[in-house]
């Protein structure tokens, strides 16, 4: 029991540390990128066909890439940005990448079932568009954001799965080192029930907070 | 106060064009109730959303007393919308705030000083009788109460103009009755001017002073609400009248008058002169006090067993006595 605790934590914690950082740097480029998508769209707030366009080939482009391809194809950026292409810290990169362009998906679909209604009531308040994006449509989506962080959040945490291939180390790493290669059954059970776990944890939370948020 | 000019809108589809106004000229005049009624389709809304430029107008011009609305930039035109009030027919709040926090946006969007923001709204909770409903959110709140809601968040940053586009057709009757007075109070007490667009001929009757038909993208008749009504010229605007009053099919076989009377007309028994001077007997079908815009007319429908040429005489005579004659129908 004590070798599994010692086999499983170090693990349980790359894979928390992988998926959180992730999904910071997911959110932070993601609700930006889905939000220029929704307001360039024609007949939006700041329509831009040229700009919306060219976001939406760049988007389906890196979603239509298998992750475990993605991985090996960005490694020079990888490099670039982190300085190496090993390790839990460089399985981030790729995560992000992958996220990234499917979050903006979300929310641009979260970003659409606002009411139009209530936009067009801030433009003939004299809204900005900048203050109709931050006080309205996110506002108002933010019931559906949240929903989308954790689809996103357990899509990351699938992802991270893969990450053993380039020594990021993680759950999935560890069944696929143990459980596998190894044939340590009980490893194997042990990961898949801890990620079982995390994936209900998860879950639940973002649809607690979804329900406190909905106002509807 | 509000001047139309020449105003039209076309929207471009795919290789199609549709015209939804077409050379429309209104002037709208300070502290007047202007009433814009049509039939779905007939573009009022088009025509309200042009005034503040939800929509750009394709053609024609816009002023709001000496500001021209059509010509300016984007960043004057948020300025000059902050005086322009607007409620909606689905009342358009946001869902994720409370009822104070929907009246109080536009304040927020000023960021105006939060003491002055929480007085402003307390006082308009009170005027639209919401006080006890601040905190909560919109889902829990009733039709008429949403609308209250709008109608405050539109009078927050002190308007000199309130649009109303279709304001009560998503409430019921009484509702609509409600929303209609507080209107009416609110014009009294703030003397700002309100633009109305309806396809409910109550709404005309009970609050506008004037009142502008529009049909197909073009304003067939406009003037005081009174003088449009008690002498209706277009079918359209008959059809409106209607809305108020129908004669059964059956009644409708013999030579039929629809006459008004107004202040002129309503001391005299013209009637029962008018038996006695044709000898004519004269059966009345139905009779009605309209009150539009807290004036009365008597309507009254009658049909009159009369020839041909006494005919003529007949409404000859009526409308030297200033009744007004309509011919519903004539065999």
């Amino acid at each position: 029991m004590n070798d599994f605790i010692v086999l499983l934590l170090p693990s349980l914690g790359e894979t928390l540390y992988m998926v959180l950082v992730s999904m910071i740097f997911t959110v932070l480029l993601g609700l930006p990128l889905g939000v220029i998508l929704v307001v360039t769209d024609k007949d939006h707030i700041l329509p831009n066909s040229f700009i919306h366009s060219i976001l939406s080939y760049m988007v389906n482009m890196t979603r239509s890439l298998p992750f475990i391809i993605l991985m090996i194809f960005i490694i020079p950026f990888t490099r670039w940005i982190v300085g190496t292409t090993i390790g839990t810290t460089a399985a981030i990169v790729p995560l992000v990448i992958a996220a990234t362009p499917f979050f903006a998906r979300v929310v641009e679909t979260a970003l659409r079932e606002v009411d139009w209604g209530v936009v067009e009531a801030s433009i003939a308040m004299g809204a900005t568009p900048l203050q109709m994006i931050t006080k309205v449509l996110i506002p108002e989506a933010m019931p559906s954001l949240v929903l989308g962080i954790t689809i996103t959040t357990i899509n990351i945490l699938g992802y991270s799965a893969m990450a053993g291939v380039v020594g990021g180390g993680g759950l999935g790493d560890l069944a696929v080192r143990y459980g596998y290669h190894r044939f340590q059954t009980e490893v194997m059970l042990a990961t898949v029930l801890v990620l079982i776990l995390l994936v209900q944890i998860i879950q639940y939370c973002g649809n607690r907070a979804a329900q406190i948020l909905n106002r509807k | 106060m509000i001047n139309i000019r020449h105003l039209s809108k076309i929207y471009h589809q795919e290789k199609s064009k549709v015209v939804a106004l077409e050379d429309i000229n209104l002037s709208i005049e300070q502290g007047s109730i202007y009433g814009i009624i049509g039939l779905s389709g007939a573009g009022k809304s088009s025509l309200i959303r042009c005034i503040n430029r939800i929509e750009e107008p394709t053609k024609g011009e816009i002023w709001l007393r000496d500001i021209p609305l059509t010509s300016l930039s984007p960043d004057e035109l948020r300025k000059v919308r902050k005086k322009i009030g607007m409620i909606f027919q689905n009342f358009n709040l946001l869902s994720t705030k409370t009822v104070f926090e929907n009246i109080a946006f536009p304040l927020r969007l000023n960021k105006t000083p939060e003491k002055v923001a929480r007085e402003k709204v307390t006082e308009l909770l009170k005027l639209v009788d919401l006080t006890d409903k601040a905190h909560v959110y919109p889902s829990q709140l009733s039709g008429g109460q949403k609308q209250r809601v709008g109608i405050a968040r539109a009078l927050v940053s002190d308007p000199d103009v309130l649009l109303c586009d279709e304001a009560t057709s998503a409430l019921d009757p009484k509702t609509t009755k409600q929303i209609l007075a507080l209107l009416k109070k609110i014009h009294q007490s703030l003397g700002l001017t309100i633009l109305v667009i309806t396809h409910e001929m109550d709404v005309i009757k009970e609050i506008c002073s004037h009142v502008a038909i529009l049909e197909n993208g073009r304003v067939i008749e406009q003037g005081r609400t009174i003088d449009v009504f008690s002498k209706p010229g277009h079918g359209i605007t008959k059809h409106f009248v209607d809305q108020i009053h129908h004669l059964p099919n059956h009644l409708q076989n013999g030579k039929i008058l629809n006459l008004s009377f107004t202040e002129g007309s309503a001391g005299e028994p013209i009637i029962a002169r008018l038996i006695k001077h044709f000898d004519v007997e004269v059966n009345i079908l139905s009779g009605r006090i309209e009150w539009i815009q807290e004036k009365p007319i008597g309507k009254l429908t009658v049909e009159v067993d009369a020839d041909s040429p006494q005919w003529m005489q007949i409404i000859d005579y009526l409308e030297k006595n200033h009744v007004k004659v309509e011919v519903v129908h004539h065999e």
